[in-house]
């Protein structure tokens, strides 16, 4: 945790602009946080006025939501086992096969693309590959009927949406590993598989366990992959929650499913926060030995690892590219004429929805960067009262499912006293507040490696505090802000979770769009807009990436490594 | 020899013309060790000294099997294992990080070589309890290791290296991360263990003190090769070259010109005086060579009236230490360091005064001029 230090640590009653901002700050985080989520109870487990908790429970006990509670579950749980392992595997790679730097970029690369789509990006290009009139199963294979939509691609797609999470998570974890300590092993007689079993995993474990719980999060919240493949026989929970408030207009019926939702998801939390972040073992010594070769890796293990890699990196970037193609044709499966049409579409009748999605995304990014440095820095330099209760608050709509915070401000700006609902405001703080805590946490991660003494020694030399913070302590959070901008930004234009609650005639959203065409079967241009999202996104990465990368700031976030979790 | 981590019968070690090449991001391909050949003998200690960047962990690394070789051949006792990785290879290894294994508490870090070799559990228990008494870590079984001080953390790794009765310990700085004075009885430990157990051992630093105080004998090592090896007073009294002088304690180097050859002594002409030199292998008159004079071999008295000899100067300025007390003395063109036991009170020898220096020819050592 954040622990205030220096002389920043000043308390709060001496300085009124820090009492003021704190006072801001609880005041948005109560009414975009805890009001929606207090909104979200009141509406599960009040009814005129009395505590009513039977209602709730008896949506729950519908054998067909209890099935779809399962189905969820055991969703989250094989994409967190199979998503963990390929994340593994590529960890491992990565930082144990030896390989050359470019083959390292190429397969960053290509990792990253799922994480900068729109989550069911994947999905569509398996109903281009595996539906009824897929490239592969119809085209090449010639099967009629291919059973497309159940659990298997459902789990297969989310598995390879979310694995790069677990990647980001365990490569950093596996190259911390002290090589000396592997050499060590070895040197007490132990063979590479020893030492990779009674050395390297047990020293993963907390890593993995982390990744376990971030794409078992990641996939109990996702929505979109199963609305697209999951079909009439494998209801989950977010879907189910959405049609009922979209299809049976029962608001009540799906705050009470999203509610079962918080529940495996709080537990996941509360492990992550409490059970794995103590686990992680520290480098005992100071000053690391000289520079070694990890050994563990045998050399005949080598070309299967790379191999292994290899083939689910060709698999995504068939799927991008498919995409890709699919939006250049006229109609995939049926006529492979070269078309522009799609994006004629997409920029005269999508226009609107390209227009809303840059408006808000260009105004959640701004926004969103500046609250969550601004929350960061208080939290790691400031003291003042509730500043950890603060910390958390602020992580509790990023932590929550998309689900939960889309249905939530639902509740709790439909009606006056807050209405919101139809405009682009919620949408947008709906955006600052969900998506801005990988800045907070970037901000204080740099602070924490940030010496206070670096900070005392300019005002050692006559500066003010003003000028200390401007001059020393704000460039050297600059990659902070800048990495969550960034995330901000992706967010804004892929998320759809929350956010498929909140538009309206007014403000739409092109992953709404996108949504709606697959559901219209309007193949072409939803392909045409998600290589659009994916063109803008992955410009405005590149952009961020290289001025991250003038900025020489000690252990700065790199953006691709912020987007894990 | 009783009891835990006894090797059974010593074993040497040898190398002969290790190299070892590195690939740097400017330099290109550069040799981190070039042509070295060494010999340990059972039970000894040898010592690879030398600044950073000589190739000592380098080698070191090379005998352990973490790196290998690009040339030369390595034997531990009369096999070659040039080809065998380090767990086939018997040797016990102390980094200078320790390397302890952060999950595993003390016991299981110490029985883990105990385990991999399938020693039965009963077995291996007394036999880290034994060694964890010999480093004086008894009770400490169930810590963790990031529960230990630094000095404790390094007696784990030395349990952990010798409890698997290694047939050569290596180490690798292993006391470069603990405090001065913790670092003089860490060393003394070592030794102490190493003479007990008669395990052949070699050691690296770039602590010259330290290696002088643990060895039986060092090499010295500059630029990847071996400089000079031998035992330490060797090389302090007759080193080879002036990287070997100056990298182990302090010494006056004088540039001079033979003016006389005998029968084993030159007379060489430096510091505008003239100083017989013991020279087994005489260099021809004329030439120009250099003179390593150690500070506390040299004699200094006032320059009183009717005292003759010797080289004449001045003293410059004088620190005072306590047990000793240093001079430095402008003689002719050079600046030299004079060392002396503290003479007692009121006998120091003024600033600015008049001073006569006196050198035994049988310690100053002879070097050429260049290198």
């Amino acid at each position: 945790m954040a622990r205030p230090a220096g002389p920043r640590a000043a308390g709060a009653g001496r300085d009124p602009a820090l009492r003021v901002t704190v006072a801001l700050l609880w005041a948005l985080l109560a009414l975009f946080v805890l009001y929606p989520l207090v909104s979200l109870l009141a509406r599960v487990f009040v009814d005129g006025g009395r505590m009513a908790p039977g209602a709730a429970l008896a949506v729950l006990g519908d054998t067909n939501q209890l099935r779809a509670f399962g189905n969820s579950l055991l969703l989250a749980m094989l994409v967190g086992l199979a998503g963990t392992a390929l994340g593994f595997l590529f960890a491992l790679t990565a930082t144990r096969a030896g390989l050359g730097r470019g083959w390292l970029a190429a397969i960053d690369a290509v990792i990253l693309l799922p994480l900068i789509s729109p989550p069911f990006t994947t999905a569509i290009a398996m109903i281009f590959s595996f539906g009824p009139r897929g490239l592969i199963t119809y085209q090449l294979l010639g099967i009629k009927g291919f059973p497309v939509y159940g659990m298997g691609t459902t789990f297969f797609s989310e598995t390879l949406t979310y694995f790069p999470i677990a990647y980001l998570t365990l490569r950093p974890v596996l190259a911390a590993i002290d090589a000396n300590v592997e050499d060590m092993a070895l040197s007490l007689g132990a063979s590479r598989g020893q030492v990779f079993r009674t050395v390297t995993v047990p020293l993963a474990i907390p890593g993995l366990a982390n990744a376990f719980l971030l794409l078992f999060a990641a996939s109990l919240a996702d929505f979109a992959t199963p609305l697209i493949l999951a079909g009439n026989s494998f209801p989950v929970l977010p879907t189910q929650a959405y049609l009922q408030i979209t299809g049976l207009f029962d608001l009540r019926g799906g705050a009470v499913l999203s509610f079962a939702l918080l529940v495996p998801a709080f537990g996941v939390y509360l492990l992550q926060r409490y059970w794995v972040s103590r686990r992680y073992y520290v480098t005992v010594s100071g000053k690391a030995g000289a520079r070694t070769s990890v050994k563990t890796v045998a050399p005949w293990l080598r070309p299967i690892l790379v191999t292994g890699c290899a083939a689910v990196a060709i698999t995504i970037a068939y799927f991008y590219a498919l995409l890709l193609y699919a939006s250049l044709v006229v109609a995939l499966g049926a006529n492979h004429a070269w078309t522009w049409r799609h994006y004629h579409v997409i920029f005269t009748d999508g226009a609107r929805a390209i227009r809303d999605t840059l408006i808000i995304a260009g105004l959640s990014m701004p926004l969103g960067g500046f609250y969550g440095v601004l929350v960061g820095y208080l939290v790691a330099r400031k003291r003042f009262a509730g500043r950890q209760a603060m910390e958390v608050v602020s992580m509790l709509n990023y932590a929550l499912p998309g689900t939960i915070v889309g249905i939530a401000y639902l509740i709790a700006f439909n009606d006056p006293p807050i209405a919101l609902t139809g405009g682009a405001l919620i949408i947008v703080a709906c955006y600052v507040f969900r998506y801005s805590p990988t800045g907070i946490r970037a901000t204080i991660a740099q602070l924490q490696q940030i010496d206070p003494s670096i900070e005392e020694a300019s005002l050692g030399l006559g500066a003010s505090t003003a000028t200390t913070f401007r001059r020393v302590t704000l460039p050297l959070i600059v990659p902070a802000f800048f990495a969550g901008l960034g995330v901000v930004f992706i967010r804004s234009m892929t998320a759809i979770s929350a956010t498929i609650f909140l538009v309206s005639i007014n403000w739409t959203l092109i992953t709404v769009r996108i949504l709606e065409n697959m559901t219209e079967l309007a193949l072409g241009p939803a392909a045409a807009f998600s290589v659009l999202v994916v063109a803008i996104v992955y410009v405005v990465i590149a952009a961020i990436s290289r001025l991250l990368r003038s900025f020489h700031a000690p252990g700065s976030a790199s953006l691709g490594s912020v987007l894990g979790g | 020899m009783r009891g835990a981590g006894v090797s059974a019968g010593a074993t040497g070690v040898r190398v002969e013309g290790l190299s070892k090449r590195f690939h740097h991001r400017v330099k290109g391909d550069v040799w981190a060790v070039r042509g070295v050949s060494l010999s340990v003998q059972p039970g000894e200690f040898l010592t690879l000294l030398g600044p950073s960047g000589c190739g000592k962990t380098t080698t070191l690394r090379m005998i352990a099997g973490f790196e290998s070789p690009d040339e030369g051949r390595v034997w531990i006792g009369d096999r070659d294992v040039t080809a065998l990785m380090a767990n086939r290879r018997d040797i016990g290894f102390v980094f200078q990080s320790y390397a302890l294994f952060p999950h595993l508490t003390v016991f299981d870090n110490v029985a883990y070589g105990l385990r991999i070799r399938g020693v039965e559990r009963g077995e291996a228990a007394r036999r880290v309890s034994e060694v964890l008494a010999m480093v004086g870590l008894e009770r400490y079984e169930g810590q963790q290791p990031h529960q230990l001080s630094g000095g404790e953390q390094q007696r784990v790794a030395l349990a952990r290296a010798i409890v698997i009765r290694p047939r050569v310990l290596l180490f690798d700085e292993p006391l470069s991360n603990l405090d001065a004075k913790l670092r003089v009885q860490m060393r003394d430990e070592i030794r102490r263990l190493q003479k007990e157990l008669s395990i052949t051992a070699v050691y690296v630093t770039h602590d010259q003190e330290e290696a002088m105080a643990v060895s039986d004998r060092i090499a010295v090592m500059n630029h990847g090769v071996v400089a000079q090896e031998g035992r330490a007073e060797d090389l302090y009294h007759r080193p080879a070259s002036a990287f070997v002088a100056q990298f182990i304690g302090r010494v006056n180097l004088l540039r001079g010109r033979v003016v006389e050859r005998g029968d084993g002594v030159v007379v060489v002409e430096a510091a505008g005086a003239r100083v017989r030199v013991a020279a087994g292998t005489a260099p021809p008159v004329g030439q120009v060579v250099r003179l390593a004079i150690r500070p506390e071999a040299v004699d200094i008295g006032p320059d009183a009236p009717g005292t003759a000899g010797g080289i004449g100067g001045r003293v410059v300025a004088r620190t005072f230490l306590g047990e000793k007390v240093d001079y430095q003395v402008r003689a002719g063109d050079d600046l030299l360091l004079v060392t002396r036991p503290d003479p007692g009170p009121g006998a120091l020898l003024a600033e600015g005064g008049a001073v006569r220096l006196r050198l035994a020819a049988d310690r100053v050592a002879l070097l050429p001029a260049t290198e």
